[in-house]
């Protein structure tokens, strides 16, 4: 028999933790409607000539492509030489190699005929040793930064160091750029110089596509479901969930794998921290405090047409790598800007999306998991009703279909980029599927992140690819 | 333990999620369907269609006879054929492809839609506008530029750009100091493309506005279109008070290229500013004059990066005696000095595309 104390404590307990399921759900569908309908919006902006007219626009600023490298021999020639093939007016690539320990650079010295330089740079920023730098007679716009291993703030700290123009696109060496991607990108920086300080591009999930010569050739959904999965994830939070946050001028995350920021901007903010494991986020938080604190008007948007594609991990041992960094990258830079969460004075960033990071994003684990031990705490005590205890569970489940689905349906009527009948069948199934299985282990995960954090763990971990530059999964 | 939560409540919530997860799953299958059909219908007609547009358009005068008889559907594919071959095509097809659209009544259902109550509409027939270059639009195109919302004026500068006559061009020359910047940017933009003829209009504006925006983008639009005969009002702006004026009036002073700068360059190397210091040696280092070796010597001591960048490039733009200027600093006391003269000696061929 349980006292009657505590189980007035359980019920009101589990009351609590429905109703948190259903305000973290309902934050999920008015962030993608909000999405939706600015995706449209931007997307209606979008002209037939907009692109020649952005090659040709005297307004179109310079741009320097910095992609940190550490460990990439198996692709990085391929990918340098998609970068070298971008629809861009002018840009210089960079890519800094960060102490990578197999034979990155002497392929792409090989494939590039590089030399070393004595190029002069100014040291705005601190990074780790330089130990050369290379460029190319016959690729003027390419440039090969060799440093000692500092992890990849350290390394985009030295790529902006050494970057001549005022605007700089930060991706992942790995990843792969559709050609006209910069020129999409670049439009707000085109419509409101010195105003857009920052712009993200969609990330999308390359596993399963026909890629080859560095370009992705059709779009097609990847045998496995944990990368299926992965993409249904992607639809939800990184394209409805930026574009939502970017409507109110509040947008936290930039991906570290495509974004175009303001050279300036970003250095007076003070670059990207090195101490930092989520250093994307943890950068566009400072970009946004900075300029409140001093009242200078400012945008950091999202642009949901030009598309990176990168490869997701297709096992759990990389999966839980990535998501617990991405966690603990998350817990450090709320704790790190943790005066600006509930104060007016930082606007829609202090008084929406910071709470609704802390809350939903940072904190939803932690509560989602106690739900379950209440299950089994009272399952433990013979105090579970079943039947409520299943509906409870279903309907939790039933919520995020529904959001997925929508976020499936709005993907369909803006972009359509999954091509076949076939393919819109397999990420519903994927939105049920989630629900069984892997949201437990990412919750697990989640949790976990923040006792690293505690200890201090500030490790990437490896990162194990199969490559998506010259594969057909 | 008594639950908090009834179960009937709960078991409807359940019931009602379903039942819109397979309302939103049915309206995917169905959008799919109908985007389908419809792409399906489309690339069934376009060959047969684009045919009927290539005989009506290469008849001449043109022969719309035909296409005057389709049906709502064909007719939007036709629509699309010709926004599609107008963005490609110039001179005597654009024309054509222009009198054809006029005479399937589509021109008069934009000028129709410009007056749209809803915005997106209205900026959508102003870019279908621009993209016919029909001079009839230009009256409608005109005031749409004066239009409330700020998508519907840039698409409609646009057009005008693509559509106007100089005299309509010099229209858009008061739009530089817009309030909206973007409005401003699609009017500098037009300018630069297609102002040269408006070269006295330019000047006059950079001269006499008092929208500090409006006149830097009149001088930078100097520089663009190298309007030698802006010389005169450049070297007074050099002088301004404001720092940016003084920084595009250098840049465009540099872009015109006129040797009466040099001296001014000179003395813009001891300039307050940096980025005027910047211009001013970017600039020396297009004329390559020997006269320039001492200053640029000195300005390799600068504290700032660019500059020193930018003198260390004039010197070895200067000949001989500058590659010899830049030998002896490489045994100077200053680290930075000696940098960035062993970065330009010893550049090569491998010199990077400057902004």
């Amino acid at each position: 028999m349980i006292h009657p104390d505590l189980a007035g404590f359980l019920g009101w307990y589990s009351a609590s933790i429905l109703l948190f399921l259903f305000a973290t759900n309902s934050y999920y569908l008015i962030l993608t409607v909000a999405g939706f309908w600015r995706t449209v919006r931007v997307l209606q902006d979008v002209r037939r000539p907009d692109q020649r007219r952005l090659l040709r626009s005297p307004l179109t600023p310079p741009v320097s492509v910095l992609a940190p490298a550490f460990n990439e021999e198996a692709n990085v020639v391929e990918n340098v030489r998609s970068l070298l093939m971008l629809d861009y007016p002018l840009f210089e690539v960079v890519l800094i190699n960060d102490g990578s320990r197999d034979r990155t650079l002497g392929r792409l010295v090989d494939a590039f005929d590089l030399r070393q330089s004595a190029r002069s740079f100014e040291r705005s920023l601190p990074c780790k040793t330089i130990r050369g730098i290379y460029e190319s007679p016959t690729y003027p716009n390419l440039v090969v930064m060799d440093k000692v291993n500092g992890g990849k703030a350290d390394a985009l700290n030295a790529g902006l160091n050494l970057s001549l123009y005022p605007v700089f696109c930060a991706i992942d060496a790995d990843s792969i750029l559709e050609p006209d991607a910069l020129l999409r990108l670049v439009r707000p920086f085109v419509d409101a110089p010195g105003v857009t300080i920052a712009a993200g591009g969609l990330v999308r999930v390359a596993n399963g596509c026909d890629i080859h010569g560095g370009r992705v050739h059709a779009v097609q959904l990847p045998r496995r479901a944990l990368p299926l999965i992965q993409i249904v994830e992607y639809l939800r939070a990184f394209l409805f969930g930026r574009m939502g946050w970017s409507a109110g001028n509040s947008l936290l995350v930039i991906s570290g794998a495509f974004g175009l920021f303001e050279k300036r901007a970003a250095l007076l903010a003070g670059g990207y921290a090195t101490d930092s494991i989520g250093e994307d986020m943890e950068l566009v938080v400072r970009m946004h405090r900075y300029r409140r604190e001093r009242r200078q008007p400012y945008r950091i948007g999202f642009v949901p047409d030009p598309i990176c594609w990168t490869e997701v991990p297709d096992n759990f041992r990389t999966l839980r790598r990535q998501r617990t960094r991405w966690h603990r990258g998350l817990i450090d830079t709320l704790i790190r800007h943790r005066a600006m969460i509930g104060r007016p004075r930082y606007g829609s960033v202090g008084m929406v999306s910071l709470p609704g990071f802390f809350v939903f994003e940072m904190l939803s684990p932690v509560v989602e998991l106690s739900g379950y031990i209440l299950l089994l705490v009272l399952w433990a005590m013979g105090a579970l009703d079943a039947s409520l205890a299943g509906t409870f569970f279903v309907l939790a489940i039933m919520y995020t279909v529904l959001v997925s689905t929508l976020a499936v349906l709005l993907e369909d009527i803006a972009f359509r980029r999954y091509p076949h009948v076939r393919d819109l069948g397999l990420l519903l199934g994927a939105a049920i599927l989630e629900n069984f299985g892997f949201r437990q282990l990412t919750v697990w995960w989640r949790v976990r992140a923040f006792w690293e954090y505690l200890r201090g763990d500030l490790t990437w971990g490896a990162m194990e690819r199969r490559g998506v530059g010259s594969r057909v999964a | 333990m008594a639950p908090v939560v009834a179960l009937e409540p709960l078991t409807n919530a359940v019931l009602g999620l379903a039942a819109a997860v397979l309302m939103l799953a049915g309206l995917l299958l169905l959008q799919r369907s109908v985007v389908l059909l419809a792409r399906a219908r489309t690339s069934r007609r376009e060959p047969i269609l684009s045919r009927l547009v290539y005989d009506a358009v290469q008849a001449s005068p043109i022969q719309p006879e035909r296409l005057t008889r389709l049906g709502r559907f064909d007719r939007e594919v036709v629509r699309s054929i010709l926004l599609g071959l107008a963005l490609d095509l110039r001179g005597e097809t654009a024309e054509a492809i222009s009198e054809l659209y006029q005479h399937l009544g589509f021109l008069k259902r934009d000028l129709a839609r410009i007056r749209s109550w809803r915005a997106t509409v209205r900026a959508g027939a102003a870019a279908d506008l621009g993209l016919i270059r029909a001079p009839q639009a230009v009256p409608a195109l005109m005031t749409t530029v004066d239009d409330g919302d700020v998508r519907v004026r840039q698409a409609a500068v646009w057009a005008l750009g693509q559509t106007g006559s100089p005299a309509t061009l010099k229209g858009l020359l008061r739009l530089l100091g817009d309030r909206d910047l973007i409005v401003a940017h699609r009017a500098q933009e037009i300018l630069a493309e297609r102002g040269r003829e408006l070269a006295d209009g330019i000047l006059a504006f950079a001269e006499n506005t008092s929208s500090r925006s409006g006149r830097l983008a009149a001088i930078q639009l100097i520089g663009w279109l190298r309007i030698t005969t802006g010389a005169h009002l450049l070297r007074t702006l050099i002088g301004d008070l404001d720092p940016e004026i003084r920084v595009k009036s250098v840049k465009a002073a540099a872009a015109i290229g006129d040797p009466g700068f040099l001296e001014v360059f000179h003395s813009c190397l001891e300039d307050s500013s940096w980025p005027v210091r910047c211009q001013a040696a970017k600039g020396l280092s297009l004329f390559g004059s020997p006269e320039s070796i001492p200053r640029l010597s000195r300005a390799l001591r600068d504290q700032h990066w660019w500059v020193r960048f930018y003198a260390a490039t004039a010197l070895a733009e200067a000949g001989p005696a500058g590659e010899a200027a830049l030998s002896s600093a490489l045994a100077d006391t200053n680290a930075n000095v000696r940098d960035m003269a062993r970065y330009l000696l010893g550049r090569g061929q491998a010199v990077p595309v400057l902004p």
